[in-house]
């Protein structure tokens, strides 16, 4: 049934492509016309949805196919098994599919740097990050939210399995729990993390500029990393090479075309115009000349990126700290 | 090869378990499975000594003991009288039957979202979970068990002399109760089904939250070790439920 889907789509997107007419020079010419990218509502995939929207990769001769996904680990479980072809992910599930030894995709880029978009949100009640003691904090377990809140409590001298009750809960579960009482604060990200601090009564506690990689190295806590399937990337790298273009002419529209883009992306967040401009007012976009001084030898992302393992390994999340840049595909780097 | 006795039997389902294990370690160590996909047995031991060591493999699955063993006992307490109940009155039976086939084929995870409102991210929701998963299979073994009664038996009592709860004391409940047995033997099964559901909101511990948290980290041996975890503690379980059978029903020996 998957299958049947996934093939009914391509035929359809590569249908679209020939009826759009697309000019693509003769020796890079995508050997294959149809991408399928993982995404979801979050920021980090907002240049794929302008592409899709503006037909940025159309205009390379590429159908890109905008999947959805709750989580980056489905995407990631999907990606290495062969459903998808590129995708964005936070990087604590490509880390931690790196500590598992996965050689199955590699990364090439991250479209973006944000800070107060995601944060802890608290009641009332509670002022300080000293006043969680004893109270009920909720995250999404295995998440840039979970890792924050991990940071912050140690910042603060507080011990997530005795100071206080951590529970696991999706961001989405969020507000009716803080509505009801049962949770004292929560840590969430964009929109979900816009729509709790609508929620009459609650705070913004701490946000993302608070997390000490953050300060030291300019990285939140789960920064948005792109990611291609390893065998797509060595089979078709005309289309990779499309797909990238396309991609970044996407990210300089959200730097020099907010508005417009923002008009687009209402469709995929389901935020106000006002909220998704505030939104798009705090990331900081990495145009594609940027890339290579993040990425390559070593970069100072992909070295952000191992603290980040190393961080995470200290927690408890993993059990190592993969080498990060052995998974960059710098043939794919713009 | 003829199986007369328990030791043969026993003998030759240990040879097949070792068979299993060592040609699945063999597929994982030759390479033919990636590990991410599928961890070799010996990987699945060493994440077990790991957890047992620093003590979470012990407090994930007393965690989801006790949240079984609540949900299962108070769906048991309100199955077996209401389902004796039911079994032994066509009209009640005629009253609720639309009602329990409407619950029947509900899975326990379509529970989840009415649970979180009605009773919020507590340990209650949690049981209220494995409770609806079991209760609607368990009231209809029971009820089938009471129907079982030769209902000879009944008439002859009843023409004896005998009162309703006679009746019912002395020939429905131990004529059904093996039957009763037998069937809540394999709602406990069930009820294990139900504890991916029970700890996927707002959990912290647990053989369910485990699983889930392995597949957030990719540690597919964590999640496999999770499913054999709840296979051994079934296990565990029914070795301990036959032997209050036995003492429950010495006839049946």
């Amino acid at each position: 049934m998957k299958g049947l889907l996934r093939k009914t789509l391509c035929v359809l997107a590569g249908a679209m492509l020939l009826l759009g007419g697309v000019s693509v020079h003769a020796d890079e010419t995508p050997e294959k016309v149809t991408v399928i990218y993982g995404g979801s509502s979050w920021l980090g995939h907002y240049p794929a949805w302008v592409g899709i929207e503006k037909g940025l990769f159309q205009k390379h001769g590429l159908g890109v196919l905008f999947q959805n996904f709750y989580a980056s680990s489905g995407r990631m479980g999907s990606l290495v098994a062969g459903d998808l072809d590129v995708a964005s992910t936070g990087s604590i599930s490509a880390i931690a599919l790196m500590a598992a030894g996965s050689k199955g995709f590699m990364a090439f880029a991250t479209p973006d740097s944000y800070a107060t978009v995601e944060g802890i949100i608290a009641n009332e009640n509670i002022k300080t990050i000293a006043d969680l003691k004893g109270k009920r904090i909720a995250a999404p377990f295995a998440s840039s939210a979970h890792v924050l809140v991990l940071d912050i409590l140690e910042q603060h001298g507080l011990d997530p399995e005795k100071d206080l009750t951590l529970l696991n809960l999706k961001v989405n579960e969020m507000p009716a729990a803080m509505g009801s009482g049962e949770i004292d604060a929560c840590a969430a990200w964009t929109p979900h993390f816009n729509k709790l601090l609508n929620m009459p009564g609650n705070h913004l506690l701490v946000d993302d500029t608070e997390f000490s990689l953050y300060k030291k190295y300019k990285l939140g806590p789960g920064p948005d990393l792109l990611v291609v399937r390893k065998e797509f990337a060595q089979k078709y790298p005309n289309t990779c090479k499309a797909f990238v273009k396309g991609y970044f002419e996407a990210v300089d529209m959200l730097i020099n075309d907010p508005e417009e883009s923002a008009k687009v992306l209402v469709k995929l967040t389901n935020l106000s115009m006002e909220d998704q401009m505030t939104v798009l007012q705090d990331i900081s976009w990495i145009p594609g000349q940027e890339q290579r001084a993040l990425m390559v030898d070593p970069g100072d992302f992909v070295t952000g990126m191992q603290q980040l393992a190393e961080f995470l390994v200290k927690h408890k999340q993993i059990d190592n700290a993969p080498a990060v840049n052995e998974w960059i595909e710098e043939s794919m780097v713009p | 090869m003829e199986i007369n006795t328990p030791s043969k039997s026993l003998a030759v389902s240990i040879v097949s378990l070792v068979i299993f294990i060592t040609t699945w370690e063999l597929i994982c160590r030759l390479g033919f499975i990636e590990p991410l996909f599928l961890p070799a047995p010996s990987q699945i031991l060493s994440r077990a000594v790991k957890m047992i060591e620093n003590g979470q493999l012990i407090s994930h699955t007393l965690a989801s003991t006790r949240r079984v063993m609540v949900g299962f006992f108070v769906s048991s307490m309100v199955a077996i009288p209401f389902g004796i109940f039911l079994g032994s009155s066509r009209f009640f039976m005629a009253v609720f039957d639309p009602i329990i086939s409407l619950l029947r084929p509900l899975p326990s995870m379509s529970w989840i979202p009415l649970s979180l409102l009605w009773l919020g991210i507590t340990e209650t929701q949690k049981y209220s979970i494995v409770f609806m998963g079991s209760f609607a299979p368990s009231l209809l073994y029971i009820i089938e068990a009471t129907k079982s009664i030769d209902p000879l038996l009944i008439r002859a009592a009843r023409n004896l002399g005998a009162s309703k709860l006679d009746v019912m004391k002395e020939v429905i409940l131990p004529g059904s109760l093996p039957q009763i047995i037998a069937g809540l033997k394999v709602m406990l099964g069930i009820a294990w089904t139900c504890i991916i559901s029970a700890e996927l909101v707002a959990a912290r511990e647990g053989l369910g939250f485990m699983i889930m948290n392995g597949k957030e980290y990719f540690q597919t041996d964590t999640v496999l070790l999770g499913m054999v975890m709840i296979s051994i503690t079934v296990m565990v379980i029914d070795v301990v439920f036959r032997k209050f059978e036995r003492r429950l029903l010495p006839w049946t020996r």
